[in-house]
């Protein structure tokens, strides 16, 4: 195994990235304060995946990377409203252990896997028909 | 789980203990021996003088064939670091080469402090000043020097 990236070297790789963008998956993310020496509050978005309810809706996130952050995983709330078994339906907070391929959290995991999964979530067939609130509504 | 611990880098550590350079220290995590806690002295005559400057310091996997990752903690008003304190510096990028170790990485970054370079920036809004006032960058240097980096205790 290599060596274990600290926390923020860890958060200015994933910054680099996000700032390239991700393209194809059609997700991205950044700080939220660019002067943020801590970068704790990330935000990010998800375009709704094609062939659902979802499809052409831009959702907004908040990400809350704390100290233990990669070893735990960050906190994930939708800004924007969304109908999804892993979200709380009055907070937006995002479950992550319903989220089948990341349930068990490892530190290898991004910020870019969660929005990505969150968007093949959204994409399964258990719930891309599932009822949606109006468009351009937030928690 | 982790692989051990390069020679090379063992070496660099208990140097830095047994010889610190003036003005410069850097710590090794206790749960991490590649990740160091690093403090820097703004030099003597520079506008960050009477400073003491955090960083952090990290050595990936490939080290010494890359260099090392090094960023400010502390916020610092200079047109070579970010505001995320990353630094804009040749021999962290193009110009390092194996030969080099932390200690000099250190004292190119002490250097860095006291010649600032808004020819070469990475923080524009910072540069900008710096080429069209210089004297209310310096001011602004020092009062940062003053806010932000002073030593605990």
């Amino acid at each position: 195994m290599g060596a274990k990236v600290p926390r923020n070297f860890r958060l200015l790789e994933e910054l680099e990235k996000g700032e390239k963008g991700l393209g194809a998956e059609a997700c991205s993310y950044g700080l939220d304060e660019g002067d943020d020496l801590l970068m704790t509050n990330w935000n990010g978005t998800i375009l709704g995946p094609p062939h659902s309810v979802h499809e052409n809706r831009i959702y907004s996130l908040k990400i809350h990377c704390g100290t233990d952050y990669p070893d735990k995983p960050p906190e994930v709330t939708f800004i924007s409203k969304v109908n999804l078994p892993c979200v709380n339906q009055s907070t937006g907070k995002v479950d992550l252990s319903k989220l089948p391929s990341i349930a068990v959290w490892k530190r290898d995991f991004t910020m870019e896997t969660i929005l990505i999964e969150l968007r093949r979530f959204m994409a399964a067939p258990a719930n891309k028909k599932l009822p949606q609130p109006a468009e351009g509504t937030n928690f | 789980m982790t692989a051990p611990l390069p020679k090379r880098i063992i070496k660099e550590t208990e140097r830095l203990q047994t010889e610190p350079v003036p003005g410069i220290s850097a710590q090794p995590h206790d749960d991490n021996a590649r990740y160091f806690d690093v403090m820097v002295q703004g030099p003597d005559g520079s506008c960050y003088e009477g400073g003491v400057f955090s960083l952090e310091l990290f050595l990936p996997d490939d080290y010494p064939m890359t260099p090392p990752r090094i960023r400010f903690l502390t916020r610092i008003y200079h047109p070579n670091i970010d505001r995320l304190g990353r630094i804009c510096l040749d021999v962290l990028k193009n110009n390092w080469s194996p030969a080099l170790q932390i200690r000099t990485i250190l004292l190119s970054i002490q250097a860095l402090l006291g010649a600032p370079n808004p020819e070469d920036p990475l923080n524009e809004a910072v540069a900008k000043q710096w080429k069209e006032n210089q004297g209310e960058a310096i001011k602004t240097a020092r009062e940062w020097t003053k806010l932000y980096a002073q030593p605990k205790q």
